[in-house]
């Protein structure tokens, strides 16, 4: 198992939200949350709107995290997979770094130099009949040629972008609408989506068709009523039903050099 | 084919706030986002999850298997039957585990009896790390928690029952669902309205008396599977249960939505138990005031003899309490004496029995007895005999409870724990039990040996039953336990047994006989046919099966 991951992502999470850490050891941390953070994830609403109301500080708490692999001896949060707290902080995550516009960071260019504007969508595909799994997806559009690239972020770690646009830079008007731009991309997921394997969609139909001939036998012989027989029949397809839900996570306009951009699409 | 949806709320938001520049996050925000969300992703269908998040738990192997078997192939709904103590409860923890690191369960419903209320919120957060809510007088906030255990009796109570009735569960987990056997219950009606995707039903005797039984259960998970009740009825009008053919068919029958794990099959009988049932003998001043206490028949009803009896086979203090109760209320040269009696007596013949027992052993003790005034006697007792010891009860809160538990596994040689804490502790590392007094239900006396027998019990278990010659405590040893051989095997479907007598369960049994008898004849007789009457049913069941 990848070590520790989700206590590095607590601590990144943290660390960028300006919160004081206070780490005893690398599996355990103190963190003193400030304000906003506390308002994000303590909830409780009603404390920070009387403190506004009177005009007051308020005092924000601190939390305590460990790794899973440290026992009872210290106090904290267990990190892993299903702690609620841990998925309060993802959506919190989420919701900050929702939309952005960036630009590559150069140095001193020996000449004026074009961004090209890119789209860039992060997106979590759910495909949840029988059973349920996720995928991700990280696409790029280029907002002046059309091209489309997968994996964006994994492309684009290591490259300094920043939110003022560099001297001697400058943003380039992009030739594709914004909103022709989302459509493609939401096309090309489509288009994606009818090249897998359907396997498991076709298993849960089998399967919702089975027990719904089942449960209609039943509601013919009257040993239930009307009502519990919708009720059971809605249940049925929240179980069975094959559906794929696309959720755009984050993403936003890069301006990104014409050497980056070229070497996207290699 | 498949229904594709996509969230709109994107795009408007991104115009939106490409327009003001101070809503938009840094590269740092915008990376933090991704990995939360690579974090949260499950890119398989199969496997669990769960496992790699729960290392500090060994789970076996058909445990695993029946969270496989429930989460991807049987979508969810199931029986969980296993026999006891195979650890049911762990396996619908691991599968509401898997449920929540799949995203695919949120809110969750557990019901159980209010007896277990508190042991499965104290699991779910120690084994399983999660924090479960469970509804206190006053207070209950059905719609904002997620994870909520209770009794379907607080569940289905006037000012609760339409807002849980509103609410969409993802997951509901009923414990102890043999219950629920009966359609015409308002239980069972209730448990009906529930809206659950998933439904988890947990019961070792998933067919107590009659097929209709199983009928209702499955009606619960999947209404239709078994046809309708009229036809179902008809065709196994004429099967008798106890038949071998009959059990195979009707399991076979729902190996899609059922998982029986048996202890047979799954290799756990390694740790053995050795049960030594020690008669002692009242020393001459303890007969002559067991003897005197004849003298309360003539004022009282035959169960405050009954009581007292039974108090001094335990300790002077536990009778002590009760007389003197009784004097309070209404005093009398007889209580009176009765008490002076009992202050003149010498240690008890059972606590001294107790001390050399322990004195022979470097092992761990725990000790079960039924008064706190013996507890507290006990306690004291082992102490000047220099034996350290720790107290434990039911009426402990829980840092207490742990505490306990801590100091006698780090420190304490013994453990003496009164009735209410047969329930909700688990002791393996302890391997010696002794019996100091006798319950009148031998699945009580199953639940105390339960603390100590149970997984991860690596030693053979040592059970010790004490009793005092020629008390109705030797009466009941010799007829329920030494006849009915309670103690050799572990009880597979004893309580189911012990339930369905005609007329009231086996300890109301044992209660009545004692109450309405009006000679020590009388009440040998009845007994022996309560006793031949559950020898006969165990026998059955074991040529059945």
């Amino acid at each position: 198992m990848k070590q520790n991951v989700y206590y590095d992502f607590t601590k990144e999470f943290f660390t960028i939200n300006g919160c004081l850490i206070e780490e005893r050891n690398a599996k355990h941390m103190k963190v003193q949350l400030t304000r906003q953070m506390d308002e994000s994830l303590m909830n409780r609403p009603f404390y920070w709107h009387y403190m506004k109301k009177m005009n007051r500080e308020g005092d924000p708490m601190s939390l305590s995290f460990k790794d899973i692999s440290i026992g009872e001896e210290e106090e904290g949060i267990y990190l892993h997979a299903g702690t609620p707290k841990l998925q309060q902080i993802y959506q919190t995550a989420l919701e900050k770094g929702y939309i952005t516009r960036l630009y590559e960071s150069i140095n001193h260019p020996t000449h004026n130099l074009a961004l090209h504007p890119w789209l860039i969508l992060n997106m979590k595909i759910t495909f949840r009949g029988k059973q349920s799994k996720d995928q991700i997806l990280s696409i790029g559009l280029n907002l002046i040629n059309g091209a489309i690239t997968h994996n964006m972020m994994e492309l684009l770690e290591h490259i300094k972008l920043i939110q003022k646009i560099s001297d001697y830079t400058f943003p380039m008007t992009p030739m594709i609408k914004l909103e022709s731009a989302y459509n493609r991309i939401i096309q090309h997921v489509e288009a994606y989506l009818t090249t897998l394997d359907t396997d498991w969609a076709e298993q849960s139909i089998q399967q919702f068709n089975y027990e719904k001939q089942l449960l209609q036998k039943f509601f013919h012989s009257d040993d239930i009523g009307e009502e519990q027989y919708q009720k059971e029949l809605d249940q049925l397809a929240i179980r069975y039903k094959p559906r794929v839900t696309i959720t755009i996570a984050n993403g936003g306009l890069f301006y990104l050099s014409v050497h980056t951009s070229q070497n996207l699409l290699t | 084919m498949i229904d594709t949806r996509i969230d709109p709320a994107f795009f408007t938001q991104l115009t939106k706030q490409l327009e003001e520049s101070d809503s938009l996050c840094s590269w740092d925000e915008f990376k933090l986002a991704w990995k939360g969300l690579n974090l949260q992703t499950i890119p398989e269908f199969d496997g669990l999850l769960s496992l790699t998040q729960l290392p500090h738990i060994n789970f076996l192997e058909h445990q695993v298997d029946a969270c496989e078997k429930v989460v991807h192939e049987m979508s969810g709904r199931a029986i969980l039957a296993d026999e006891v103590g195979l650890g049911k409860t762990l396996e619908a923890g691991l599968i509401l585990k898997e449920y929540m690191i799949r995203g695919m369960a949120k809110k969750i419903l557990i019901l159980t009896p209010a007896s277990l209320v508190n042991q499965w919120t104290q699991e779910l957060s120690e084994k399983f790390y999660i924090q479960a809510a469970s509804p206190r007088k006053k207070h209950a906030d059905w719609k904002n928690w997620d994870i909520t255990v209770t009794s379907i009796d607080m569940a289905k109570r006037e000012n609760h029952k339409e807002e849980i009735l509103s609410i969409d569960y993802d997951l509901i987990i009923i414990d102890e669902a043999h219950k629920l056997k009966n359609h015409q219950t308002k239980n069972y009606q209730f448990v009906q309205q529930l809206k659950k995707t998933y439904c988890l039903l947990l019961t070792a005797t998933p067919i107590q008396n009659h097929l209709s039984d199983l009928f209702n259960l499955v009606s619960i998970l999947k209404p239709g599977y078994l046809g309708d009740l009229s036809t179902f009825k008809k065709k196994y009008k004429n099967t008798h249960l106890g038949a071998a053919d009959t059990q195979e068919h009707i399991h076979s029958l729902l190996s899609k939505l059922m998982i029986r794990n048996l202890r047979k099959d799954t290799g756990l009988d390694s740790s053995k138990r050795h049960v030594k049932n020690i008669t002692l003998k009242f020393n001459k001043e303890e007969q002559e005031v067991y003897d005197e206490l004849d003298a309360i028949k003539k004022d009282y009803p035959s169960f405050t003899w009954l009581t007292l009896t039974k108090e001094l086979c335990s300790s002077r203090e536990a009778c002590y309490m009760s007389l003197q109760n009784m004097h309070k209320k209404q005093p009398s040269d007889l209580l009176k004496h009765l008490i002076d009696r009992l202050g003149e007596l010498p240690h008890h013949t059972k606590a001294m029995k107790m001390a050399e027992l322990i004195q022979q052993s470097d092992e761990k003790f725990i000790v079960f007895t039924e008064y706190r005034a013996s507890q507290f006697y006990l306690q004291w007792y082992l102490q000047q005999n220099g034996i350290s010891s720790v107290p434990f009860n039911g009426k402990f809160n829980k840092s207490k409870r742990d505490w306990m538990k801590q100091l006698f596994k780090t420190k304490a040689q013994v453990m003496i724990a009164t009735e209410a804490g047969a329930e909700g502790i688990n002791l393996q590392f302890c391997n010696n039990i002794i019996n100091y007094d006798l319950p009148w239900n031998p699945m009580r006396l199953e639940q105390r040996i339960g603390r100590i027998h149970r997984f991860g019990q690596t030693k053979d278990v040592n059970v010790f039953n004490f009793a005092i010659e020629n008390t109705m405590e030797d009466q009941i040893m010799k007829l329920l336990y030494e006849k009915i051989q309670l103690f050799q095997n572990a009880v597979g479907d004893l309580d189911a047994i012990l339930e369905k007598i005609p007329g009231g369960n086996f300890e109301t049994h044992v209660q009545k006989i004692l109450q309405e008898s009006e000679s020590q004849g009388e009440i040998d007789i009845k007994m022996k046919n309560l006793v031949s009457y559950v020898e006969y049913n165990v026998k059955e069941r074991r040529e059945s099966s």
